[in-house]
């Protein structure tokens, strides 16, 4: 079944940010959610990680998932580890041996073995968000969502994470919903690509990517390119 | 680097010289070691002290009656302070105390215990109140100050509630803590030399000073003065050593 929300209101203040807004989530996909800043994209996210609550809507097919973010910042606990953050969000019935083991695994499919024992203070911005990704990833989530994580980093970054992150996601193909607005962010790592409009949100448009080897510089991609940016306000 | 660190170090040496100088020189103005006796002097006095009768026990009971008054502190601190960070209504309460607490002259509780205590209690007492509304105010500050995203990210992720307090608030209050114990101990101990020249304990630091003082040993009392700074850096540099210890996510 798909994950859907109907009929979401949600303000702030003055703002109306969502009215009548209906949305659906294939599973097991990408969906990539690309608007202006302050449409209330974040908003969306903390809504269905509960963070928030809609003034009304359903939600369907949210209830029973579990919930791994993807915040902007990497949200690490200063005084723990590589290995510790990772497993910090793991279930406590697990023995540390098995809460280990899988930190470790989920370290090295990030690249970061070398770094198991580092505190964040000694990682690059890059090394951090990768921390957060296999935290994400080693949860074992239904759903992951990620706001706009790779913001803050340089391109050459952005594709490692992206390449990082597809790599991670091939092995169980996770329900993720990913917020930019960043085009070839949302080129390179969506699925589905819903456009939206400011608030109060609307979908524009829907793309859908079937490609599995993406490239920015593919005619077709430059295509759809331009075609998405005629779409954003 | 290293070039800086001598050159501080070497400016830090000078410092001390030029201090020393110009007691010298002012002792030698006055030229009456009834007044204000000259470096070499004191130190031989200092010296003295260490091989005087009784110097353990009076060094000893001062240090024991901090580290008592420092220990209640540190425990009601933390336990207040996690309680009133944790909870508005019970901060607002506790809040009137600890300024009250901080803005009354030492005086005022040394005054007001020696009337209410026996005198061993007096110091034990003036160095609790000076110390835990430092300890427990920062603790307070400490929690505010919990990264708001971590627990947040926490939560989202089921971690549950009290391995958050565990993981996520307490290592984040350590540092303040540390920060409050430290100030704590600064006044702390001057605060309870006060204390005992005014109770007169038997044995304590403010008690042999007080005694030197009547008999106008002024190297005496400056011997004191030394030990009594002694022994304030060597609870620092404890303090010191066992944050670096503990904080090492730094």
């Amino acid at each position: 079944m798909n994950l859907q929300i109907k009929k979401l209101y949600k303000s702030f203040d003055d703002i109306i940010l969502f009215k009548d807004f209906d949305i659906d989530f294939s599973e097991h996909t990408i969906s990539c959610i690309l608007g202006p800043s302050g449409c209330g994209k974040t908003t969306l996210l903390n809504m269905i990680s509960n963070t928030t609550q809609p003034d009304s809507g359903n939600f369907m097919g949210f209830n029973d998932k579990i919930i791994s973010y993807i915040f902007q910042e990497p949200r690490l606990l200063p005084w723990k580890t590589v290995l510790e953050n990772i497993s910090f969000v793991l279930d406590d019935s697990l023995s540390k041996k098995e809460k280990d083991s899988i930190a470790l695994k989920y370290s090295q499919l990030v690249e970061l073995e070398k770094f198991n024992n580092y505190y964040p203070s000694k990682l690059s911005g890059g090394m951090k968000q990768r921390v957060a990704i296999a935290r994400a990833f080693s949860y074992p989530s239904d759903i992951i969502l990620m706001d706009e994580p790779l913001k803050a980093l340089d391109l050459r970054l952005k594709m490692n994470l992206i390449k990082a992150f597809r790599r991670l996601w091939q092995m169980d193909k996770r329900t993720v919903i990913f917020v930019t607005h960043d085009i070839d962010e949302a080129l390179l790592l969506g699925n589905d690509i819903y456009i939206f409009s400011k608030a109060p949100v609307e979908i524009k448009r829907k793309f859908v990517i079937t490609e599995k080897e993406r490239s920015l510089h593919a005619p077709s991609f430059l295509k759809l390119k331009n075609e998405i940016w005629e779409q954003m306000d | 680097m290293n070039i800086k660190l001598t050159k501080n170090k070497l400016i830090t040496t000078l410092s001390v010289v030029l201090l020393i100088g110009i007691w010298k020189l002012v002792s030698l103005s006055y030229g009456s070691e009834l007044i204000l006796p000259p470096p070499e002097s004191t130190l031989v006095a200092t010296l003295k002290l260490f091989i005087a009768e009784n110097f353990i026990a009076t060094v000893g009971l001062t240090i024991l009656r901090g580290l008592i008054g420092f220990a209640v502190s540190f425990i009601l601190g933390i336990g207040l302070g996690i309680l009133a960070g944790g909870n508005r209504s019970f901060h607002a309460f506790l809040k009137p105390i600890l300024v009250t607490l901080r803005s009354t002259p030492v005086i005022s509780f040394i005054l007001l215990a020696l009337i209410w205590f026996r005198v061993d209690m007096v110091p034990i007492f003036i160095a609790f109140l000076t110390m835990f509304p430092f300890i427990c105010t920062n603790v307070i500050d400490g929690i505010k100050n919990v990264d708001r995203d971590l627990v947040e990210m926490a939560n989202i992720y089921r971690v549950p509630h009290h391995k958050i307090i565990q993981k996520v608030y307490l290592p984040a209050i350590v540092p303040f803590i540390f920060s409050g114990a430290s100030s704590a101990m600064g006044f702390g101990w001057r605060a309870i030399i006060i204390g005992e020249v005014l109770s007169q304990p038997q044995f304590g630091i403010g008690t042999a000073m007080q005694t030197a003082q009547t008999y106008l040993l002024v190297n005496e009392v400056i011997a004191w003065t030394i030990i009594a700074i002694m022994i304030s850096s060597f609870f620092e540099m404890l303090l010191r050593r066992v944050e670096r210890k503990i904080v090492v996510w730094r």
